[in-house]
């Protein structure tokens, strides 16, 4: 239950915002990608915090490149 | 392609929601903005009256009947610097005040806010003390008429009423009054008759009718009450149509919220009480305690403090009473949400920067600086990127092309080329989502606290809390006519339509056709989207936006190599 609003969450920000925003992912997949795969494959609690932990990735000192879920 | 337009189809009915459910989202997921204050008409700004701005009713027959209502009992003058009414002498009630620092619309003879108003008016509203009647106890009644020490009650002029029963007890209520909106009421009961008697001291609110400020999502409004040790938010008027709501608890405080106005009851911090709200006849809703009662001895004397707040949710003065008398949450009254912790410091230097400029519309202005300020490495990064996009934009074109099939082969070729361009990666996504609280704290300062309620900025904008009244739909009120509210678009929300305009042509151009329409279409659909909202808010957005295009140019001046970019 909770997984599947955190996702609706997650689709829904791909589809709103994140589409108006100018494009600023440093990582593949992004951010919402990787939540998405993280709490099907986890679940909303170790899922969740793993796209938590993306998230505070996520910043210009923070790293780039290619980073799929564990 | 054919996807494409399918995207494009489902974008546009997507903004066509947006733009016509918006309305019906504000208006039952969280308001907007606050009434507007002036119209334009004829080329003038009127004054609008605004008579769901107090608690009470305000029509001319109501003024009528409060005023015959008022001189039928014996009443005691509350005269301070913040409050004007009296105290009615039949049954020790506070039910006629006068905020006289508020004001109910920004003309300049308009009326200050009532707040109290006696029973047997509309809209009454009104608080009581006494001592509930237990095991044969007679203690006064709501018709008993006391006796006062004094004609007039002000700060360090208390008054004491004072009354007796037929089986020889004598009870006394001193009131006092502050400077600002607290009353403190100290009762007490003299056992002069022959026989131990049960002591349970009570304060209740009484109001008619619900709120006229609506109760939202974000904005509690109704009955209000901190109870074992946490503020509770989740009572509702209709909650006490069906069932009345019951807590024992120490100390607290119950009372009814509007959206600036508060009235309480709050014992002693120490005492054990039972409280009740609950609804009654003709839509009267009744927040009440009572001390847990005790047996007093022939001979002695008990006396219980309590406290009662009646007047304006200024932010400090309920921190300050929340610190300095010991009373439970009683900041929390005003209802900051989630974002207490980062709206409380925003709202905090906003109103210093408003003490030393004296606008709020210029401290708002002040507070956008502030916050691009610190974000300004963090946007120096993520605009060096965005112009090393730009610049390799050709080459990230070719590679969709060639790879358009093949989705995750075109996402490794793409990391490639940013690597062997030495592209910056992009800012990433926390900077972005850092910003939401902020503005969404701001939105709900504006909305929420009585410091901004009628604040102007310049010009015709005379109350940053509401949308802009100025439109060119009617030619700047010189046609005479009102436009429905969704195309009247304001002259700041259209300024803000021009600057996000002109702040999205300097984002690297998206790759497909579909996002570069969405992008063209987005601030006109943003324009409609924000037009409604109150004018403080679009303020703050339009100043970031014309600094972060300043910031962009000065960043393009520095490397004119950036800009010359889609050359190949």
């Amino acid at each position: 239950m909770t997984a599947r609003l955190l996702i609706l969450l997650a689709r829904g920000w791909q589809l709103g915002p994140s589409l108006l925003l100018p494009p600023s992912c440093r990582y593949s997949p992004s951010c919402s990608a990787y939540a998405i795969e993280a709490i099907r494959r986890y679940g909303a609690a170790r899922g969740g915090w793993l796209a938590a932990k993306r998230i505070a990735r996520c910043h210009p000192w923070g790293g780039h490149g290619h980073d799929p879920v564990p | 392609m054919n996807n494409d337009n399918k995207n494009f189809v489902l974008f546009a009915v997507l903004a066509a929601l947006i733009l016509f459910g918006w309305p019906y989202i504000a208006r039952t997921v969280f308001p907007v903005a606050n009434p507007p204050v002036t119209k334009i008409e004829k080329g003038k700004q009127q004054p609008l009256p605004n008579p769901g701005a107090d608690p009470t009713a305000d029509s001319p027959a109501a003024l009528r009947d409060r005023a015959q209502v008022l001189a039928e009992s014996p009443r005691v003058r509350i005269n301070t610097p913040t409050l004007q009414g009296s105290i009615n002498l039949r049954g020790a009630r506070i039910d006629d005040l006068v905020l006289t620092r508020y004001k109910e619309s920004i003309a300049a003879n308009s009326p200050p806010i009532r707040l109290l108003s006696p029973s047997g008016t509309r809209d009454a509203y009104f608080a009581g003390f006494g001592w509930r009647g237990v095991g044969g106890f007679a203690p006064p009644a709501a018709d008993t008429v006391w006796q006062a020490t004094g004609t007039e009650l002000a700060p360090g002029r208390p008054v004491t009423l004072a009354a007796s029963n037929a089986t020889g007890q004598r009870f006394a209520i001193r009131i006092a009054v502050d400077a600002n909106y607290m009353f403190t009421v100290t009762q007490t009961v003299s056992n002069g008759g022959g026989a131990a008697v049960p002591v349970a001291p009570y304060s209740f609110v009484n109001r008619s009718g619900v709120s006229k400020d609506p109760d939202s999502w974000t904005i509690h409004t109704g009955p209000m009450s901190a109870h074992n040790g946490g503020a509770d938010y989740d009572l509702d008027f209709k909650d006490l149509d069906e069932a009345p709501a019951t807590y024992t608890s120490k100390g607290g405080w119950y009372g009814f919220s509007d959206k600036y106005w508060l009235t309480a009851a709050i014992p002693d911090q120490a005492a054990d009480v039972t409280a009740q709200f609950r609804g009654g006849a003709n839509k009267s809703y009744q927040a009440d305690y009572t001390v847990a009662p005790k047996s007093l001895a022939p001979g002695a004397a008990l006396t219980t403090t309590a406290r009662f707040f009646a007047g304006a949710k200024e932010v400090d003065l309920l921190d300050g009473y929340e610190d300095t008398l010991g009373i439970t949450h009683f900041g929390k009254a005003i209802d900051w949400g989630w974002f207490e912790v980062i709206m409380k410091p925003i709202f905090q230097y906003l109103h210093w920067l408003f003490g030393v400029l004296g606008n709020f519309g210029v401290a708002i202005i002040l507070l956008t600086f502030t916050v691009r300020l610190i974000m300004f490495p963090i946007a120096q990064r993520q605009f060096a990127s965005m112009a090393s996009m730009r610049a390799i934009q050709p080459k990230l074109k070719a590679l969709q092309e060639r790879y358009k099939d093949d989705k995750p082969r075109l996402q490794q070729e793409m990391m490639a080329l940013y690597k062997t361009e030495k592209v910056n990666p992009l800012a990433g996504c926390a900077p972005t989502l850092l910003q939401i609280p902020i503005f969404y704290a701001l939105y709900k300062v504006l909305m929420l606290t009585i410091e901004m309620r009628h604040q102007p900025f310049v010009a015709w904008i005379k109350d940053l809390s509401a949308p802009d009244p100025l439109t060119p739909v009617n030619l700047f009120g010189l046609l005479a006519f009102t436009p429905p509210a969704f195309i009247a678009i304001g002259v700041i929300p259209i300024l803000l339509g021009i600057s996000m305009y002109f702040q999205f042509k300097l984002n690297p151009a998206p790759m497909d056709d579909v996002q570069k329409q969405v992008f063209a279409l987005m601030p006109w659909v943003l324009m409609f989207v924000m037009a409604p909202f109150a004018v403080g808010l679009q303020v703050y957005w339009i100043t970031s936006n014309v600094l972060t295009i300043l910031q962009q140019q000065w960043l393009y001046s520095k490397h004119p190599a950036l800009k010359t970019a889609p050359a190949k």
